[in-house]
């Protein structure tokens, strides 16, 4: 008899249809990667972050001119702020640019001037999977109280200029539409899916990050982009197709999620552009009591 | 919207009929239902003459009451004929609304049993290639001790603060054996490793009995596997915040929740590499072992007292890790250790060619203070390593679904060489 109810509840659940249980998480819940504007329920906090805690979470780092171990995360930070530069110059949505190993590393403390970084790098480029460069690059992180980014210079820049792909064009054309209104969020989704015509976004939303990354780089910081919140796009204007972008970078060392919003630009012609940054304060909620 | 009526109204006779077919188990291969709306008084007439024939068996679903009311009539195979010949004879203009009620059932039937929530029925049936919520790894866990009962028990070591048991899967094939310990999932939003610790689970059982490496380090030891070690944190992965990575304690004098699990133990606590504020992702709690879920571990280690290694699993920067992460002081079994991390690192990229960095934590990856592997090797169990899983930054934490068992099969080999090597230096 059992059986036979259940039968009947199920085949009377595909008459009348159950409304679809949300798959994401609802945009008024606490927390929630989903928010993009600041709306923190009453019962939340809102914290502006604060990357200057990093500093003191972690002993002062303590070396004059040391050659350095290049697996090791003093170098590996350095590599990194490398692959940023990297791609505020020469990223789109179609290229990326990146590290696959650190051969050498040393320093050079150049006392008031700063803490210079000298390595060997190969460089990895998305459009050439098969051939790596092997580049020289110097890091330099500015001594001081605040946030200053790192000035970073690399041998094999002019070889990596490269002219405009088919793809890029296409791309270029089918988003500069009048009507185009490409929007999304979430994106890898929770189980790490991108929508197959979202990848170039996700990556442009890559390369735009690393203007951010580079800005707020420093010796005791590491960042990669761990999700895009919420991509809208706006008009275009001269030429440029424009977004509205609320990322989460994740920071390695200190293991934060921060959320920032910036206005990203792009054309074929003229390269990723990034400006309006802001960075946006953490909602944190307390659970409801009980 | 008519149409939705009608589709809705003949999903409920469908129904109707097939929870009759159900509880009477009748057949209506061939039967078919008519339509018939009269439009007259003399067709409403003849149709309830109809209704009279008892020898039809005919099936009124709704009846002949007024003109313009549509009336549905089952008519089984064998009173089709006669039917047929009577409406026409009439001139009663009827539609053909279902022409097999047979075949729709069936259908429906299909439907039925393809809509019904897949919930595996033993282990081989689960998905491995996919994240899973909290209760399904906990079915899971249930469904491997009742299939593999000689070799699989659960033993709950605990509850999370917010009252959730604290499984761990117990491997044994005999009494009084030294122990493995494995696990994952303590920063809840580092899925990859919860779903790898369901694949080490099925791998174990599976292994036991036809991997001569494996049996052989299953008849000296127990191995111990935490799945989801941070329940709490995981639940709330899946509900409300993905990148959730502490537990979920309130912390008195602040409104944000949560301590950092990797930042609570009992070893160089308090020290730089964690933070003392409640907001922090380091938060290091307001005193050693302070989290539940910490505890239920430090308790065990110290009841079982006879652990010789101790592997935590986390996400992502691929690589081998070994204390210490409190101090830049050599452990003493440094030399050795990274000897093992070297190998370990080799065999996993066999598999499929991912590259593994490797060394102590404060010298690879940054300074941690409070962290797990320094106090169990600072407890007397030497082979105390960390994983860092796939990838390198690319998805980070929300690697795709698709990589789960690569990602399983290549670690595993590296816990082979570590579980293999303790057993031969044990």
């Amino acid at each position: 008899m059992n059986w036979f109810c259940f039968v009947w509840t199920v085949l009377f659940s595909m008459v009348w249809q159950c409304p679809a249980a949300p798959s994401t998480p609802s945009p008024t819940a606490p927390g929630s990667t989903a928010q993009d504007e600041v709306e923190c329920p009453s019962n939340c906090v809102l914290l502006i972050y604060s990357n200057r805690s990093t500093s003191e979470a972690q002993d002062p780092l303590v070396m004059t001119s040391t050659e350095l171990n290049p697996d090791h995360y003093e170098a590996q930070r350095a590599a990194h702020a490398v692959r940023y530069y990297l791609n505020t110059l020469y990223g789109t949505p179609f290229r990326q640019l990146s590290f696959s190993k650190v051969h050498q590393a040393r320093t050079e403390d150049l006392g008031e001037a700063g803490m210079k970084y000298l390595l060997e790098i190969s460089v990895k480029d998305s459009l050439n999977k098969s051939s790596e460069k092997l580049c020289s690059a110097e890091v330099v992180y500015p001594r001081g109280e605040t946030q200053q980014p790192p000035k970073v210079q690399i041998s094999c820049a002019a070889s990596l200029q490269l002219n405009t792909s088919a793809e890029e064009e296409d791309f270029y054309k089918r988003y500069s539409a009048a009507d185009s209104a490409v929007s999304g969020k979430d994106i890898p989704d929770s189980y790490g899916h991108v929508d197959p015509e979202m990848v170039p976004f996700w990556k442009l939303a890559g390369v735009a990050s690393t203007f951010i990354m580079l800005n707020e780089s420093n010796e005791n910081t590491l960042y990669n982009l761990a999700q895009v919140a919420k991509i809208t796009q706006l008009e275009s204007q001269n030429g440029q197709l424009r977004l509205e972008y609320v990322v989460l970078l994740h920071d390695m060392i200190s293991q934060e999620i921060i959320r920032w919003k910036m206005l990203v630009s792009w054309s074929p012609a003229e390269g990723v552009k990034v400006s309006d940054t802001q960075l946006l304060p953490k909602c944190h909620c307390k659970p409801p009591t009980p | 919207m008519i149409l939705l009526w009608e589709a809705k109204m003949k999903g409920l006779l469908v129904l109707l009929a097939v929870s009759v077919a159900v509880f009477a188990k009748e057949s209506f291969v061939g039967d078919q239902v008519l339509r018939i709306t009269a439009k007259s008084e003399t067709e409403l007439v003849l149709l309830k003459e109809l209704s009279q024939l008892e020898h039809l068996k005919l099936d009124f679903w709704t009846e002949p009451v007024e003109e313009s009311l549509p009336v549905d009539i089952r008519v089984p195979f064998h009173s089709l004929q006669p039917v047929r010949a009577f409406l026409a004879y009439h001139e009663i203009h009827y539609n053909i609304m279902i022409e097999d009620l047979q075949a729709l059932v069936d259908m429906e039937q299909r439907e039925m049993i393809n809509t019904r929530a897949p919930e595996p029925r033993s282990t081989d049936d689960f998905d491995y290639a996919n994240y899973h919520t909290l209760s399904e790894i906990n079915s899971f866990i249930d469904l491997l001790v009742r299939e593999n009962p000689n070799l699989v028990s659960k033993v709950v070591i605990g509850q999370s603060y917010e009252g959730r048991a604290l499984n761990v899967l117990k491997f044994s094939t005999g009494a009084n054996r030294p122990g493995l310990w494995i696990d994952t999932g303590i920063h809840s939003r580092e899925w990859v490793t919860q779903a790898s610790g369901t694949w080490f689970a099925k791998k174990i059982v599976t292994g036991y009995g036809t991997d001569a490496a494996l049996t052989a380090i299953l008849d000296k030891f127990d191995i111990f596997l935490e799945i989801v070690t941070n329940p709490d944190g995981f639940q709330y992965t899946h509900s409300s915040n993905r990148m959730w990575r502490k537990t979920r304690k309130p912390n008195s004098g602040s409104s944000c929740v949560g301590v950092d699990p990797n930042r609570n133990w009992d070893a160089g606590f308090g020290g730089s590499g964690s933070s003392n504020s409640p907001c922090s992702e380091t938060y290091r709690g307001p005193y050693a072992h302070s989290e539940p879920e910490v505890k239920a571990i430090v308790d065990f280690v110290k009841s079982h007292g006879n652990l010789k290694a101790f592997v935590s699993i986390h996400s992502y920067s691929q690589m081998l890790l070994y204390p210490y992460g409190y101090t830049r002081t050599p452990c003493k079994d440094q030399a050795e250790l990274h000897e093992l991390a070297k190998k370990a690192v080799t065999d996993l990229k066999s598999l499929y060619g991912t590259s593994y960095k490797y060394g102590s934590i404060i010298t690879t990856i940054y300074q941690a203070s409070g962290g797990t592997i320094d106090w169990t090797y600072d407890q007397g169990i030497k082979y105390s390593y960390t994983f860092e899983l796939r990838d390198t930054g690319l998805y980070g934490f929300l690697l795709p679904a698709r990589q789960i068992i690569p990602t399983a099969e290549e670690t595993w080999l590296a816990l082979m060489a570590i579980m293999e090597h303790t057993k031969n230096n044990s």
